[in-house]
């Protein structure tokens, strides 16, 4: 590698991004505790957290070898790949918790919706990069439809979060890439129409169920609002300064549902306070604002193209899981990137910023 | 579709595919100057400053504004509030002897929310208990709902030790069974008590809707003292703060609130008084009222037949209510406050005394024939031959009718009527105890309201002697007594050792008019009709009643049935209304024997057997037992 590349790096985002991590680590140190007669008891969750956070460092510094124009020819076969592994899910795949979303490779499992995340926003990266002109009819409705494709394999699985992931991701791209004036105009009266026809057709009633009870947790307080109010009372109770690192006594109480992985910035929230939970927000928008850098400074449009993919990655699940934890977004399952705990979208995570990073590298290098 | 738009992508702008690997691995690099699109780059700003906005305002509105809101959710949801149980107040004589005590009763309750398997172990409660399954259940339903899923639903209750020993062993397997410790009340004199006492049982909707303070299974005083006291007698739970998780586990346990005891209440009753006239009256069904005239404290306040009222504090069963109930001798009825009679005879004092107030000169003679005809009515006195000339005081000793009917008739109703609700008849006495009837004083006016009829002269007649509409209870009548010899004061009768003297009204008569009812019972005790209750060492004083409670029936040679030979229902109630004092002590004793007979006959030696207990037995009584004979076949001694 390049030496001078070093020095191109993006070391505001690379800040941020270990920043994220630590804070994470040590909110998920906290939320394992749980109060037993003796004291605190710990379980491994934060052990785990940080070693799989090592792998995704790993995973980083692998995604920042190469050239990163080099994913625009692999993004086709790459693309076909998932969806062959997306094919085989119900064939092959195995059932957890109702839904099939895994194949068993013997030695582990792997989550082809996953890697649908990462292929679609290649391919949506390398075909959005073909040029400058906002998108007409017949391209956005191509690029549509390729993507169509793996989202139908995966809501059938089901899984309506990876689904809305894939999608919000490619309109965000779209959207930056900008669309013709009409097309536009078009798109924002279909969606209160695919929206209707989603929610008397396309969804499970428990997801329904999820939607009105966003809008009045209290209507269901032990059911799907328990999470809601349970959420909501701890961030509130945090009141200006917090409870204190590890006194949060919603979580530790498991008054707090889910607290490792969907609802782990609610322990944040109670332990420190507005004061701590206004920091992270600011951390939070300081990461996406380095990436939204990057993504302008970039030489090339598909260089560009990829690192907004990146930062609609994060910028959707930031705002689903934090909106979701406050009470202003539906119980969704989507992790918060770095805060909750999770093996695969760990190293995911940080394997994209290598990405990103690879971009803001190579800005000024033209040949490959 | 797939292959059209990978080529309208493709095919544009990107130079045809060279074969083999290594020129598909070349890099394609674009031309310089790269922009990104204007209105990309605004989106993406305006993006994350909306993230930002929407979220410190969201955080702020949580943290900030319903912060504290929040921070007392929390709290409720990690403490929880304990109760600990006060004890309740026992119950005393005035020598201490516990009436009502609380004896240590274990349950076995279920917590649903820890129960993985409710039909089966609901099933097992029913094998350990022995009581019918199909009844579990249906308490299970009744009682579910009014515990939240995580508090103890009490299944049974006052399992003997036997079987906790046995439920204690077993108990492991079955998650979410707990045995809980509560004290129940336990009352060692049974029936004797009952009435008085009443009884506590588990607190109803209604009374825990009322009273905050009363929750699930808490136990309530539903009758009698227990019922009136109930605010002295329950005290105040204690709290705990039980710190829980989410699965109500319990953490940790910090006292809040002592729990504070109930009052413990000493009565004026005296247990071996009771007990004494409890056994005078034989079974019969009536009552003793024992007091004290200076102080108005009661000292016995017996009603009988009564019932246990252990059955109810341990939750009475459906027979036992059942049969309790529907018994004609009505052993629920306090007879004393809650059953009114017709007053007889003894209502000649009250009469008396109020002809004494209108200026009628005791002096004077009726002639008593034995009858007084009134248009075609014919009423008689007790004593078919007639007493001859009597006076007052001669009126009341033998308690001559006719005197009564004609100076009855002479005053009228109306002052009668005046005269009676004064000395507190027509109105309870406000004894503390629940639901004392108030008796009835009747008159002009009620008459019409009550038949839509005018009062008629032979109903003052009838009144006059005690009879007619007149009702009047036991205790009224001591009240009345007492107040003959305290000076005219009508006392509130009391319960409670350190009550208070308490005077609810004045009988409207000058100290000599009282007195000389006072003698005229003195000598009545001395040789009339309430000669059984007289003795040589003690001043007595008495005057009897046989009320009848149906028109007179007459046998066929127009003579009055015997007592043995009527209807148990249609018999006479036997009154005796005494007073006794020995060595500076004074009491007043009023016995009522429902459909006992006559009253001196019946009444009389309840009476006397009180005032053996109260004074010693009389030193100058004759061996047998002094059982006054009617004086003459088909008359009875009134």
């Amino acid at each position: 590698m390049d030496k001078s590349l070093l020095s191109y790096i993006n070391w505001g985002l690379l800040a941020c991004m270990l920043l994220l991590y630590v804070v994470g680590v040590g909110n998920l140190y906290s939320a394992s505790g749980t109060r037993v007669e003796t004291g605190l008891a710990f379980n491994s969750f934060y052990q785990r957290q940080i070693i799989w956070g090592l792998c995704g460092l790993a995973c980083m510094l692998l995604a920042m070898t190469f050239d990163y124009r080099q994913l625009r020819n692999l993004a086709w076969p790459f693309f076909l790949l998932t969806l062959l592994l997306l094919l085989l899910v119900p064939i092959a795949g195995k059932t957890v918790y109702g839904a099939k979303r895994w194949i068993s490779l013997g030695f582990m499992s792997i989550q082809p919706s996953e890697l649908a995340k990462l292929s679609v926003l290649v391919l949506a990266a390398r075909l959005l990069a073909r040029d400058s002109l906002p998108l007409g009819w017949k391209d956005f409705m191509s690029v549509l439809f390729i993507c169509l494709l793996p989202c139908a394999l995966i809501i059938t699985q089901p899984d309506l979060g990876t689904t809305m992931l894939i999608l919000l991701i490619l309109a965000g791209m779209i959207l930056f890439h900008g669309l013709r004036g009409y097309v536009l105009k078009t798109c924002l009266l279909a969606v209160p129409c695919v929206g209707a026809f989603m929610w008397f057709v396309g969804m499970h009633d428990y997801q329904r169920q999820r939607i009105l009870t966003f809008l009045d947790p209290t209507t269901d307080p032990r059911g799907t609002g328990y999470h809601i109010i349970q959420s909501r009372i701890a961030i509130g109770s945090g009141e200006l300064w917090g409870k204190g690192f590890k006194e949060g006594t919603q979580s530790q109480l498991r008054f707090l549902p889910e607290r490792h992985s969907d609802f782990a910035v609610a322990v944040f929230g109670e332990e420190w306070g507005f004061v701590g939970c206004v920091a992270l927000v600011t951390l939070f928008c300081l990461f996406l604002l380095s990436i939204f850098s990057t993504a302008v400074q970039a030489k090339d449009r598909f260089g560009s193209m990829l690192v907004v993919g990146v930062f609609f990655y994060f910028f959707w699940q930031i705002l689903i899981n934090m909106g979701m934890v406050i009470g202003i977004m539906p119980v969704v399952g989507i992790p918060l990137p770095f805060i909750s705990y999770g093996g695969s979208a760990t190293v995911v995570n940080f394997t994209l910023l290598g990405i990103v990073l690879n971009v803001s590298m190579r800005r000024f290098m033209f040949k490959g | 579709m797939f292959r059209k738009a990978k080529k309208s992508l493709l095919g544009a702008g990107e130079k045809p595919a060279r074969k083999g690997i290594r020129s598909w691995l070349k890099i394609q690099v674009e031309s310089e100057g790269y922009q990104p699109p204007r209105g990309g780059v605004i989106l993406l700003q305006v993006l994350v400053g909306l993230l930002f906005f929407v979220f410190v305002v969201r955080f702020w509105y949580l943290q900030m504004h319903r912060g504290a809101d929040f921070a007392q959710q929390a709290q409720n949801n990690r403490l929880r509030i304990e109760r600990i149980f006060a004890p309740r107040g026992r119950i005393m004589d005035d020598q201490g002897k516990v009436l009502a005590d609380n004896r240590t009763a274990y349950g076995l309750s279920l917590v649903r929310e820890d129960c993985p398997d409710i039909p089966a172990t609901l099933a097992q409660i029913s094998a350990w208990s022995g009581i019918p399954l199909p009844q579990i259940w249906d308490k299970f339903r009744q009682d579910r709902f009014k515990v939240k899923s995580f508090e103890p639903l009490l299944m049974i209750t006052d399992i003997d030790f036997d079987l906790v020993a046995r439920i204690e062993s077993e108990i492991y397997a079955w998650p979410g069974l707990e045995i809980v410790v509560r004290t129940k009340r336990s009352y060692p004199e049974k029936d004797l008590f009952a009435h008085v006492l009443g009884y506590v049982a588990e607190a109803n909707e209604q009374e825990m809707a009322a009273d905050s303070a009363l929750a699930m299974g808490d136990l309530v005083g539903k009758q009698g003292l227990e019922l009136e006291l109930e605010k002295q007698l329950r005290g105040r739970k204690g709290l705990y703060d039980v710190e829980v998780d989410a699965h109500s586990r319990v953490l940790g346990k910090f006292l809040r609130e002592e729990p504070r005891g109930g009052k413990e209440i000493r009565l004026s009753l005296d247990r071996d008084l009771q007990e004494a006239a409890w056994n005078a009256l034989g079974g019969e069904a009536g009552c003793v009222v024992v007091m004290e005239p200076d102080t108005g404290k009661l000292r016995a306040l017996v009603t009988s037949p009564a019932y246990d009222n252990n059955l109810f504090a341990a939750g009475i069963s459906q027979r036992d209510w059942d049969a309790l109930r529907t018994n004609s001798r009505y052993p629920l009825q306090n007879r004393v406050i809650q059953s009114v009679y017709p007053p007889g005879s003894v209502w000649k004092l009250v009469v008396a005394a109020m002809l004494l107030e209108r200026g009628v000169n005791p002096r004077e003679s009726v002639q008593c024939t034995g009858q007084v005809k009134l248009g075609n009515q014919i009423f008689r006195c007790w004593k078919r031959g007639g007493h001859g000339a009597q006076d007052m005081q001669s009126a009341l000793i033998n308690s001559c009718d006719v005197y009564f009917y004609q100076m009855g008739e002479r005053m009228g109703i109306d002052k009668l009527e005046e005269f009676a609700k004064a000395s507190g008849f027509g109105r309870p006495t406000g004894i503390d105890l629940p639901h004392e009837k108030s008796g009835l004083v009747p008159s002009k006016e009620w008459k019409r309201r009550r038949f839509g009829r005018p009062w008629v002269r032979g109903e003052t007649y009838n009144v006059s002697i005690g009879q007619g509409y007149t009702l009047v209870t036991p205790v009224q009548m001591a009240v009345f007594v007492s107040g003959l010899l305290n000076g005219g004061e009508l006392l509130k009768p009391q319960l409670l050792d350190d009550a208070q003297r308490e005077v609810k009204g004045r009988i409207p008569a000058k100290a000599s008019t009282l007195n000389f009812v006072v003698e005229a019972m003195r000598k009545t005790a001395g040789g009339g009709t309430a000669r059984v209750v007289g003795r040589k060492d003690a001043d007595m004083g008495g005057k009897t009643g046989t009320a009848q409670v149906v028109k007179l029936k007459m046998a066929a040679n127009d003579r009055r049935l015997r007592t043995h030979e009527m209807e148990y229902a249609q018999r006479d109630h036997a009154w005796i209304t005494t007073w006794g004092v020995k060595d500076g002590k004074s009491y007043v004793v009023v016995v009522m024997v429902e459909h006992g007979g006559g009253g001196s006959s019946v009444a009389g030696p309840v009476a006397r057997k009180v005032y053996d207990h109260l004074f010693g037995p009389d030193p100058n009584a004759p061996a047998a037992p002094v059982v006054q004979a009617p004086a003459s076949p088909g008359e009875r001694a009134d």
